[in-house]
């Protein structure tokens, strides 16, 4: 037996980090107690974490609950609720030691029994359950020790159970059974459940009993050395933009996400206020109709590509809040690379034109599907569809609601050409994440024919079959080159997720979720 | 009286019946369904079949409708998709919330609008009735969701004197209940008043002019006892038709206010559920809400009858 990944994996540091004690201080809290209020745009329905990807759920609940590996700072695989992971020489086994000492919210030491029953249930309603897909089996030979046994090799395993979109989570044995959606809230976190009004807010206590993770120092990612500075935190439910600042200046709230970009100019005079911009927040996008005409042609896909001109279509999408982003990687991410950057931001009419011409493109219909749930998916079509008239095509906006775009999306269909949305935490998740996105079977992703690329099939191979990290993300660099050369997507830029807090609120950075382990208030 | 009630009961079953078809139809006619936004935009087409499968949603319509109207008939109104909870209990965590709210923003209503109709038809043509107009126009003209995030920025930003939003109970800290609610109340309440305030004049006006009045005056009854004896008891039978009407328009009103200040009601339940196409939760909420609404028009028309013996004549 070997550590987990380790070389192979390309995502070990924080894993070989799990296995080594750590050597300096492990931090503590300046000061402690106080009621952090954190006002969030859309509501909580359910804690369950493990049957939500909803990012408003995991705001909350992944405070509550841990995982036995989740992702570092920068989204590398780190062990969490694992002490150490380790991978068998026949990478058909991984055993994962339990974190000593740690307990759940009601009392109760954590055991290996505890995570059996926990991938049990996660393997029953689970809503990535997928991620289970090659294992075989799983065992707790003692009580701080969980084996996983695999069908077959994976070398992207733990990279799969790592993922943050719905976690298995590691719950008490006696809640294997709950329906979906109504998993008691009781786990290992930093923060307890205290009180949860849906609709309003969800309010976490520190709790007393918990164990951190010793083998890091300080709060890492969604994982590392957590510590409960404040005596509570609340996470109240305030849709209303206008309302969320007006908090924030008030003092009433002591962080707020979604500033809307009007108001940052007025926040950054205020010098009770500190912004916090989480850059590559996410990514806007339109995914071409490959089944319908004339989507379905090479040349006039690469026709639109050559239109557009991201600067204006993200401008006007994110009121200036955006960044330009060759490709489907955040710039700060391992896998990021610019290949395929000539097909990206042209704005060349005559490019266009030719391709029209060579397209035979002869005026039919061009259908974007896009919504007003999300302002920055309907400017963003609002902008294309101009642009793309300005080279003569008949574009046409199909504008509605998100869950009516959404199916229609995932239906495919002929009644759209381009299927506006955003993705943020699948990027996040690496190059995994994405690939997924234009590859059959999928919700968006409509092939011709139903027939999947064959290059992308064979790179995605190399993705997920290599051990070398290097193969690996070779696969990747010929997959983005095929996607963006036959403008199988059309990635416009990323944009900036604006939050702030009180100017006492000290230690909070941004993250995909408001972490509020290891943040302080200053006085 | 009695027979009153019983013949609007019966008239209401038709009337919930007609709602829930409605509902159930329009909610699986829009595209959308819940297991979009429970999969999440990179759940697999597999992954959605899977979750429709376990929701029912893959059997037939008319199976989905027949189980459902079993389930209400047992007082099972089902599970919300999105929240995992008896439809029924997050419509009761949810109502108490809107209906003390509405309530707080009737008595507003009733306060201003009645109070400043009534001295607008008392001194017509006078600098009262001049004021009490145009405040009831500014209620009627102004949007209640801009009105409201005025009060926000005034009232909580600049004076900070109350709260710019969240919910307290009402029987947890009173006093923490009234200084969330009041503005949220008084947003939805104004455009009432201006309703409220112009009918409650008119109607005044055209009962004083009236010969019964005249006579009353003749006989030598002060003023007071002819507008509170004889004037206002002949003008609240249409007043009270019209507050019927204003209590479902605060409730249905209270979907913007809601959202706006941070309320969790049943108008922000609704519009989620909606959104998020939670077929359980859009039609139980929808059924309550609309059984509630269609009781208080039953209390309406009985009090209409209590007030007008016409009415009870005619009954007989």
């Amino acid at each position: 037996m070997r550590p987990a990944g380790l070389a192979s994996f390309g995502l070990i540091m924080g894993l070989t980090l799990a296995a080594a004690p750590a050597i300096a201080a492990p931090f503590s809290c300046p000061r402690k107690g106080g009621d952090f209020t954190f006002g969030q745009e859309a509501n909580v329905n359910s804690l369950d974490m493990m049957t939500s990807s909803s990012i408003s759920t995991r705001n909350a609940a992944l405070n509550i609950f841990e995982t036995l590996v989740t992702r570092d700072e920068n989204y590398n695989v780190i062990a969490d609720l694992a002490d150490s992971v380790t991978e068998a020489p026949d990478h058909l086994s991984y055993t994962f030691k339990l974190r000593p000492g740690a307990t759940f919210h009601n009392g109760k030491p954590l055991t290996s029994a505890d995570v059996v029953a926990s991938y049990d249930r996660y393997r029953r309603v689970g809503l990535a359950r997928n991620i289970l897909a090659k294992v075989d089996g799983w065992e707790a030979p003692d009580a701080a020790t969980f084996v996983i046994r695999m069908k077959e090799v994976q070398p992207i395993f733990l990279e799969l159970l790592s993922s943050f979109l719905a976690p298995p989570v590691i719950v008490p044995a006696e809640f294997k059974d709950d329906s979906p959606q109504q998993l008691h809230a009781v786990g290992t976190g930093p923060w307890q459940l205290a009180e949860f009004m849906p609709g309003s807010h969800v309010r976490l206590r520190r709790f007393e009993g918990y164990v951190p993770n010793r083998n890091f120092e300080n709060r890492n990612g969604f994982g590392g050395y957590k510590q409960a500075c404040f005596d509570t935190v609340t996470f109240r439910i305030v849709p209303e933009p206008g309302a969320r600042v007006a908090g924030l200046r008030t003092g009433e709230l002591q962080g707020v996400e979604d500033i809307p970009t009007k108001s940052v100019a007025e926040l950054k005079g205020d010098k009770n206020i500190t912004l916090v911009p989480m850059q590559n927040w996410w990514m806007q996008f339109a995914w071409p109709n490959l089944s319908v005409p004339p989507t379905d042609n090479l040349a006039f896909r690469k026709a639109v590509q050559a239109a557009l001109d991201m600067d204006e279509i993200m401008d006007a999408a994110t009121d200036g809040n955006y960044r330009l982003n060759v490709g489907l990687q955040y710039p700060n991410q391992p896998a990021y690379t610019d290949v395929g950057k000539e097909t990206y931001n042209q704005h060349d009419a005559a490019l266009a034109k030719k391709y029209l011409m060579e397209a035979g493109y002869k005026g039919a219909p061009v259908v974007l599907l896009t919504n007003k749930d999300y302002g920055s998916m309907y400017n963003a079509a609002l902008v294309m569809a101009e642009q793309l008239k300005a080279v003569g095509v008949n574009a046409q906006l199909k504008v509605v609601d998100w869950p009516t775009s959404t199916q229609m999306g995932t239906l495919g269909g002929s009644d759209f050409n381009y299927f506006f949305t955003g993705v943020g935490s699948e990027i996040a998740l690496g190059s995994l994440g994405i690939i997924q996105d234009v590859l059959a079977p999928n919700n968006m992703f409509h092939p011709k024919d139903g027939k999947d690329d064959p290059g992308l099939i064979a790179a995605y191979a190399d993705m997920t079959q290599k051990f070398s990290p290097a193969e690996r993300q070779a696969g990747w660099v010929r997959a983005q080159k095929i996607i963006l050369e036959q403008a199988y997507a059309l990635p416009f830029g990323a944009l900036t997720k604006m939050q702030g807090v009180r100017a006492n609120v000290q230690g909070f950075t941004p993250f995909r979720i408001p972490r509020p382990s290891n943040v302080w208030f200053a006085n | 009286m009695a027979r009153i009630a019983l013949r609007r009961l019966a008239s209401a079953i038709p009337v919930l019946l007609i709602v829930s078809l409605i509902t159930f139809g329009m909610m699986r006619l829009i595209p959308g369904d819940p297991s979009a936004v429970i999969g999440g935009i990179s759940a697999t087409q597999e992954q959605l079949a899977q979750i429709r499968h376990e929701l029912g949603l893959d059997q037939p319509m008319y199976i989905q409708l027949l189980k459902w109207y079993a389930g209400v008939l047992h007082g099972d109104f089902g599970r919300s998709l999105l929240m995992g909870q008896p439809v029924m209990q997050v419509t009761m965590q949810r109502l108490p919330v809107t209906l003390a709210l509405s309530a707080y923003a009737l008595v507003l209503t009733l306060l201003l609008g009645l109070v400043g109709g009534i001295f607008a038809a008392l001194r017509q043509n006078s600098w009262v009735d001049q004021a009490a107009m145009m405040f009831s126009m500014f209620g009627i003209s102004v949007p209640s969701f801009f009105l409201g995030l005025l009060m926000i920025f005034f009232f909580a930003v600049y004076l900070g004197w109350l709260p710019t939003g969240g919910y307290i109970p009402l029987w947890q800290d009173p006093w923490g209940w009234l200084r969330t609610s009041t503005m949220p109340a008084i947003s939805l309440a104004l455009l009432q008043v201006g309703l409220l305030a112009r009918i409650t004049r008119s109607t005044m006006l055209e009962v004083l002019r009236q010969d019964y009045i005249r006579t009353a005056r003749a006989k030598g009854l002060t003023r007071r006892q002819v507008v509170a004896k004889h004037a206002l008891a002949n003008a609240l039978i249409p007043i009270t038709t019209v507050i019927g009407i204003v209590i479902s328009l605060l409730i249905s009103g209270s979907v913007v206010i809601e959202t706006l200040f941070s309320l969790p009601g049943i108008g922000q339940l609704l519009t989620q559920a909606v959104l998020n196409r939670d077929y359980p939760m859009v039609q139980g909420g929808l059924l309550l809400v609309t059984a509630f609404l269609v009781f208080v028009n039953i209390v309406v028309d009985v009090c209409y009858a209590l007030l007008d013996p016409r009415v009870r004549y005619e009954s007989h």
